[in-house]
């Protein structure tokens, strides 16, 4: 095995990439070579060096990654409340306009044209008094069944 | 499930609402002190021999007590009167009437009426009915026939 195929391999170990078989291979060359021990040593070093530099790194920052979390997570809680109010103003917001139309319907219905047809019960009537200043009136009453009549004659058109 | 939470939700306002219509069907509406009083615009004429559906079970009596060939309603309206208040009526050509309420006892309404064509009073009476009976009220000319006045009150 030359050096640069044992460069390749020592990195491929350092990665956990090599395979079982041939490990033996690499320590042979190793055992064997000097300055391929010392690049392997140098290699092997740096993974547990990084990662306790990671782990520092990850300490320092741990109060400002809590902050941001913190302020993540009020950002979600904001939200959620005013989705709830918008929702609760949205489930009742039906009954002012229930109650608007309700009033609608009492105090305009009376006024309206478009009704059922006349179906009076009675024509009994009572004609307590008559009168006109310009025109000459006359009661007309055909019986109990037909509608009593008060007829206005307005110089003698009608 | 969301889905059927929604539709629950969605549902209650349906129900209240038919249940405040339903509540409101149910409510008389004239109150014992008040009277209803309806009238009904008709312009009775020789022009044709129509006669308008919306006069009801009142058409036969019209045909029967007038020579007129054709019947046409050309207003009705309704005010919902106490006793003692007056309710103004604007009736076709620019004529007028106010019905007043007065006391009266039982299922009786006693209305007191004046029917005016400008400064020109045309009618003052005073007539006793029955809740939900009729009177007419004609003669006054318009274009080609004359106006007859359906007063009733309930």
């Amino acid at each position: 095995m030359d050096c640069g195929t044992a460069l390749g391999k020592i990195i491929a170990k350092s990665d956990g990439l090599l395979p079982r078989e041939e490990e033996a291979g690499l320590a042979g060359h190793l055992a064997g070579c000097p300055a391929c021990a010392a690049e392997d040593a140098a290699i092997s070093a740096t993974g547990p060096a990084l990662r306790a530099l990671t782990g520092i790194r990850a300490m320092e920052k741990a109060p400002a990654l809590d902050a941001m979390w913190t302020r993540v997570r009020a950002g979600i809680e904001e939200g959620r409340e005013t989705r709830r109010r918008s929702s609760r103003i949205a489930r009742w917001a039906w009954i002012p306009a229930a109650v608007a139309l309700a009033v609608a319907a009492v105090l305009f219905y009376p006024a309206g044209t478009d009704r059922s047809p006349f179906h009076p019960n009675s024509f009994d009537v009572a004609v307590e008094d008559v009168e006109s200043d310009v025109a000459t009136v006359a009661l007309v009453d055909k019986g109990e069944d037909l509608p009593k009549v008060i007829w206005i004659i307005e110089d003698a058109k009608t | 499930m969301p889905r059927p939470k929604l539709r629950g939700r969605a549902g209650a306002p349906a129900y209240c609402s038919l249940l405040l219509l339903l509540l409101l069907a149910a409510v008389p509406s004239e109150a014992a002190d008040t009277v209803a009083v309806d009238v009904g615009a008709v312009y009775a004429s020789n022009e044709g021999t129509s006669i308008d559906p919306a006069l009801g079970t009142i058409r036969g009596k019209l045909r029967s007590m007038f020579n007129y060939t054709s019947y046409r309603m050309l207003d009705r309206k309704r005010r919902s009167l106490s006793v003692g208040e007056t309710g103004e009526f604007e009736l076709p050509g620019r004529r007028t009437m106010r019905a007043t309420p007065l006391p009266a006892q039982g299922d009786k309404v006693r209305l007191s009426i004046q029917i005016s064509d400008g400064p020109r009073n045309l009618l003052t009476t005073t007539l006793g009915l029955r809740r939900g009976g009729m009177v007419l009220v004609g003669g006054p000319p318009h274009e080609a026939g004359v106006l007859i006045l359906l007063i009733s009150a309930e």
